[in-house]
């Protein structure tokens, strides 16, 4: 009772240091959670782009413009040029088109008008490129053979008109575990913050050599107290893990969490919390100071949420990385939740894959154990 | 006596492991992981040649415009498509595997393309089946105009497609592109700078702590002390901002030379932000330390709460700045990390100078506030008994 009275007085007195990546984590959840629609059928990405007309709207600007409108995102809103600048650095807006003067008239003439353009960098962008060039390529097309501008307006709108057929395979709605996916994998970095520092600086004020040299020679049993503070720390971990997951409840909503793929996500965090204890338990008996804890926990946690994709999708990072943070439970972990958000059905076949990559954080979980029974035997010879 | 207390300061500051960590080493262990974790972010958003497939049949065969010109897209340095020409049943199960983005295929004169999933790839292939459509449509359309207008004579109908093609294949807009494309990801690090910058105030801090009778044994000793206290209040803030700027121009110099951040060329302005910025974190740690009455762990966690709110609002965490900007507009324009990082970003992308001088006026401004607040209340500080 008086180690689980001193375990849990410790985890009180270090309560901020929970409760800071916590805030983080739920900050993170909301903003993921005001996220895109379904994406069952085929939609083209649609650009941002901002037009300024120095033409009458007449003609074959109007049509431009219509064309423009139906294809994109015409943004109105930018009309200080710093903003406008911002939003093309940001990628708020892909292109701007500049018309200019007697556009209507010069185009139907053959006289190809120059317009300017803007674009920010990316793929949308390009998109956009290609989306005002085809106009402007079947516009300067048809004005070469020679077409009145009502004429080439009526040939233009009719050539533009998307006639091919896009079809989707087997859609999958992947958008309402996103959130969740995104929700879980951030919870990487929380869970290891939070276990580690916690248990760190527990187990440290317990293995501190005078007082441990105290607890030898004390009323209970060395063992049995070593059994009480894993006892503790297990159900710490148990609570916080339980603390995430109906935090996760309240911010993707029971539409996500109440379904397979919900309790997926929660089995999979399941399986990294224990793991986090373990690697916990293992860094405590290195007997940090309180200010190193902070240090090692700040450079495990972030490191591993950087280089495993928690924060930025894997696909983008460089090969090397990658095959780096496959000697890391955290990759593990965080392609699971990928996994599971891609779930078409629950087959055994489909299954497999998840159940794989949390086997290998078990496996790493029972790898710490041993290095943690090595380590504490040798350490128990020396004191 | 001023450099004997200044040169102490600065000793006692770097034999502080803890305050050492997070200002020198934190940053560029962050620095390292940022370029590891963005390195690919912009080129990721160049345009690279994906796989698709296209079903070879007979009815793709006589579409002799739209398989010629599908077949060009797949030749020479600026390709769009790696196409690889199969059958419907495997190009079907390509898709399914993930080895193709999408498969185009011909019914009765109509084109079609399948995908598995939205997305940008998706978009251009579409986008691009559709244009080399249309070009099939209008060189039909401009070929038939031409056959109509010469009913009743005899006509050369290949001639006529041919001047179509060319038509339509020689019709080249006139676009001026004015992109001025910067790389996006420079602006994580600067958030990292700024981040550095504020955290920096730990070391006023910590230094002040060290003159307040009521929060160490060392600042008793000080009060007691001979020394003007204003000397050594001084000497010590200068140790804390002379240490900051050395590790913040190392960070800006090592993100800039080893890790190949851009910044721009405005070199002597970076050191000037810099500078500020440093003054700023200073001037915030010790209005912290004189003016909240608490244990030196609290100050610091106020601190780090400051920064990485900041930071946050200043775009270090995946959302945007201007996401931000347009939330809560005024945020930035007086928070020290968004003034940091918006001065930095203002000298990479804008020409025009007046945004920067905004920046680094607003922080001389919140850095002589905070010395006000902090010096009319070191002023009235005065002890019977402590």
């Amino acid at each position: 009772m008086i180690v689980s009275k001193a375990f849990w007085k410790i985890v009180l007195k270090n309560i901020g240091s929970i409760i800071s990546p916590t805030i983080v984590l739920l900050m993170f959840g909301t903003i993921s959670a005001t996220s895109t629609s379904s994406t069952m059928t085929y939609e083209a990405r649609k650009p941002a782009i901002v037009i300024f007309n120095h033409d009458e709207e007449v003609g074959m600007t109007k049509s431009f413009i219509s064309y423009i409108d139906k294809n994109a995102e015409i943004k109105t809103d930018y009309k200080d040029d710093d903003r406008l600048k911002d939003a093309l650095f940001y990628e708020n807006v892909a292109a701007v088109v500049e018309i200019p003067e007697n556009f209507h008239q010069d185009i139907a003439l053959g006289h190809k008008p120059e317009v300017k353009l803007r674009s920010s960098a990316g793929y949308v962008a390009e998109v956009a490129k290609v989306m005002i060039r085809r106009y402007l390529t079947v516009a300067e097309g048809y004005a070469a053979t020679n077409l009145s501008e009502q004429a080439l307006v009526e040939r233009v709108d009719k050539a533009i008109v998307d006639d091919v057929e896009t079809e989707m395979q087997a859609p999958v709605d992947t958008s309402k575990f996103a959130k969740a996916s995104r929700y879980y994998s951030f919870a990487n970095y929380t869970i290891l913050s939070c276990f580690i520092t916690i248990i760190c600086l527990i187990m440290s004020a317990f293995n501190r050599t005078e007082l441990r040299k105290r607890n030898l020679v004390g009323a209970i049993d060395i063992k049995k107290m070593n059994l009480i503070l894993l006892k503790n720390c297990c159900l710490y971990a148990l609570a916080a893990w339980a603390f995430y997951v109906t935090v996760s409840v309240f911010v993707l909503g029971t539409d996500v969490m109440f379904t397979t793929q919900g309790l997926l996500y929660a089995a999979n965090s399941f399986v990294f919390a224990v793991m986090a204890t373990t690697v916990a338990y293992l860094i405590s008996l290195f007997g940090l100071t309180a200010g190193a804890v902070n240090g090692v926990q700040n450079v495990l946690a972030l490191s591993s949420s950087f280089l495993c994709g928690a924060f930025v999708p894997i696909e983008y990072m460089p090969e090397s990385v990658v095959l780096f943070a496959h000697a890391l439970p955290s990759y593990y972990y965080i392609d699971a939740n990928d996994k599971i958000m891609n779930l078409s059905d629950y087959s055994f076949e489909n299954l497999l894959p998840i159940l794989l990559e949390m086997a290998v954080v078990a496996g790493f979980t029972i790898l710490f154990v041993i290095v943690a029974n090595i380590i504490s035997k040798k350490r128990r010879k020396i004191a | 006596m001023f450099w004997h207390s200044y040169k102490y300061a600065l000793k006692t500051l770097l034999k502080n492991r803890m305050l050492v960590f997070w200002t020198l080493v934190f940053p560029f262990l962050l620095a390292m992981m940022f370029h590891l974790a963005f390195s690919r972010l912009h080129d990721y958003d160049v345009f690279e040649p994906f796989n698709v497939a296209v079903v070879k049949d007979e009815a793709y065969e006589n579409e002799k415009v739209f398989s010629e010109a599908f077949k060009s897209l797949s030749e020479g340095d600026n390709k769009l498509f790696n196409i690889e020409y199969t059958d419907k049943d495997d190009a079907e199960k390509k898709l399914e595997d993930g080895e193709i983005e999408g498969y185009v295929y011909v019914v009765d004169g109509k084109k079609k393309v399948k995908i598995k999933e939205n997305g940008t790839n998706q978009t251009v292939l579409t986008m691009t089946t559709e244009q080399i459509s249309q070009s099939a449509k209008m060189i039909d359309d401009i070929a038939m105009r031409e056959v109509a207008k010469n009913a009743g004579r005899e006509v050369d109908v290949a001639a006529i497609y041919r001047n179509a093609v060319k038509t339509v294949t020689e019709a080249e807009p006139n676009i001026k592109d004015e992109s001025h494309v910067m790389n996006i990801v420079s602006v994580e690090f600067y958030t990292l700078i700024a981040m550095a910058c504020m955290q920096g105030a730990m070391l006023s801090c910590e230094m002040m702590n060290r003159c307040m009778p009521n929060i160490t044994n060392r600042g008793k000793r000080v009060a007691i002390a001979p020394t003007r206290k204003g000397v050594i209040v001084a000497s010590n803030l200068l140790a804390g901002y002379t240490l900051l700027f050395a590790a913040v121009m190392a960070l800006i110099f090592f993100t800039r030379f080893v890790l190949g951040v851009e910044y721009g060329d405005n070199i002597p302005f970076i050191c000037l932000l810099a500078a500020v910025g440093g003054l700023t974190a200073t001037m915030m740690g010790m209005f912290l330390s004189v003016i909240l009455k608490t244990r030196e762990s609290a100050k610091n966690i106020i601190i780090v709460i400051v920064t990485m709110v900041g930071s946050l609002f200043a775009g270090m965490f995946g959302v945007t700045k201007m996401f931000f900007d347009e939330l809560a507009p005024g945020v930035n324009k007086v928070s020290p990390v968004g003034l940091i990082t918006d001065g930095l970003y203002s000298l990479y992308y804008y020409d025009d100078m007046t945004r920067f001088y905004i920046n680094v006026i607003s922080l001389v401004i919140i850095s002589l506030l905070f010395f006000i607040f902090s010096i009319r209340s070191l002023r009235r500080q005065r002890y019977d008994s402590i």
